[in-house]
């Protein structure tokens, strides 16, 4: 392999991506984010604030927290 | 050719202070079986990985006629040259001339190595002068080596002294006026009063009236390399966990170029770590860059000569000992006659 392009500046955003976030993570995330702000911080605040907000599991769901645990560790390892 | 302890005080300072590790660049700039030519401290360097992983950093100069190695071959465990294909191994040993079997060159160490460290994904190197090319005893931020903390690296290149940058960290009070608009530094007072706190390995500059409510306060820390460690709030958007913290680093590339290296850190861990990096991914990277570029068009905005015509006030003693520092330091590691 030879010398990789050495382009100066190097300024991007996004560094710990390795996709764009689809549809289904950004309205996740967007959610979790309002979960947050207005509800609360524990665990039983998210899922229940998931769920009646009609936001579903990938499998169309409600969430309960062993499947969210399970999904949050999938996206955010 | 290592660095010499010939150069002027104001050229060390301009590029960079020796005898200490410095970060250089993430760790994926330089792939297995890659090589990668940089700059860092006003010299022209060559990160060379072999398959498996081991890294080497080389001066970027053939030892026979200079040409750079950084446009030679990869050939597994060496480099050759293209000029005229010497063969430089990762250790700066020549292992062959090609075009003179036996030449009194092969076998020799002709080729500065540094000592290189990787760390939470960014390359550390040891630039000593030609006085002091062991390493320095290097302590590692413990935000990067504790298990319980969770971080991701944002490294940025910047046209800015490098001094600019690191004085930009002793300077929290720029949080709550370039950065008010931010998702994390809109609150607080916008008027403090500061103090120096000395420790074992640096010094803490902070408000004596106001703590985890913006940019509050800043520990320097040099152990071996020079790091910062803040904290900054999250909104509580941000899920649980508490503030983030920031280690920063800044690369001297030469004297108008600096390499910035920021850790956003917290300590979170179970599904709280695990959100947090889902939201960090997919929300508040982006946010935090945001902020980041607030600094840079900022400090590459400021004239060249901003720090000789100043007028200073109490919200400066951070900076003013970071420069008595700075400055003192490279006085010492040159041996150049004070230019008048």
């Amino acid at each position: 392999m030879t010398t990789e392009a050495t382009m100066w500046p190097y300024l991007t955003p996004h560094q710990t991506r390795d996709h764009e976030p689809t549809p289904y993570e950004l309205k996740l995330a967007r959610t979790l984010e309002e979960i947050f702000t207005h509800d609360g911080h524990e665990l039983a605040d998210v899922v229940g604030g998931l769920n009646a907000r009609q936001v579903r599991t990938p499998s169309g769901e409600p969430w309960t927290e062993e499947t969210f645990r399970t999904e949050m560790h999938r996206l955010g390892a | 050719m290592p660095l010499s302890v010939s150069d002027t005080a104001d050229h060390v300072y301009a590029h960079g202070l020796r005898n200490q590790w410095h970060p250089v660049v993430p760790s994926h700039f330089v792939a297995p079986g890659g090589l990668r030519k940089l700059t860092a401290l006003g010299e022209n360097w060559l990160l060379f990985r072999k398959a498996d992983g081991t890294l080497s950093m080389l001066a970027d100069r053939c030892p026979h006629r200079g040409a750079p190695l950084s446009l030679g071959k990869h050939l597994g465990d060496r480099v050759a040259c293209w000029y005229h294909g010497v063969e430089v191994d990762g250790s700066g040993t020549v292992t062959s001339v090609p075009g003179l079997p036996g030449c009194n060159l092969e076998g020799k160490t002709l080729v500065t190595s540094l000592p290189v460290r990787e760390v939470g994904g960014a390359i550390l190197a040891y630039f000593g002068d030609d006085e002091h090319p062991e390493p320095a005893d290097l302590t590692l931020p413990e935000p990067l080596t504790d298990p319980a903390v969770s971080a991701f690296l944002c490294y940025a290149e910047w046209d800015v002294p490098w001094r600019y940058a690191m004085e930009n960290l002793l300077d929290p009070m720029h949080g709550a006026f370039l950065h008010h608009e931010s998702h994390t530094m809109y609150d607080g007072d916008t008027q403090a009063k500061f103090r120096i706190r000395e420790t074992e390995r640096g010094y803490f500059f902070e408000k004596t009236d106001q703590r985890g409510v913006n940019f509050d306060w800043v520990e320097l820390c040099r152990t071996g390399v020079d790091w910062v460690d803040l904290s900054i709030p999250y909104p509580p958007s941000a899920g649980p966990g508490g503030p983030f913290g920031i280690v920063g680093m800044a690369c001297p590339v030469d004297a108008e170029r600096t390499g910035v290296f920021f850790w956003r850190y917290r300590r979170v861990d179970d599904w709280q770590r695990d959100t947090w990096r889902f939201l960090y991914k997919t929300l508040i990277e982006e946010r935090h860059w945001q902020v980041l570029e607030q600094d840079r068009v900022m400090l590459e905005a400021m004239p060249a000569d901003a720090d000789q015509y100043e007028n200073l006030y109490q919200h400066d003693l951070g900076v003013v000992r970071l420069r008595r520092l700075y400055q003192g330091q490279a006085a010492q590691q040159s041996k150049a006659a004070p230019q008048s």
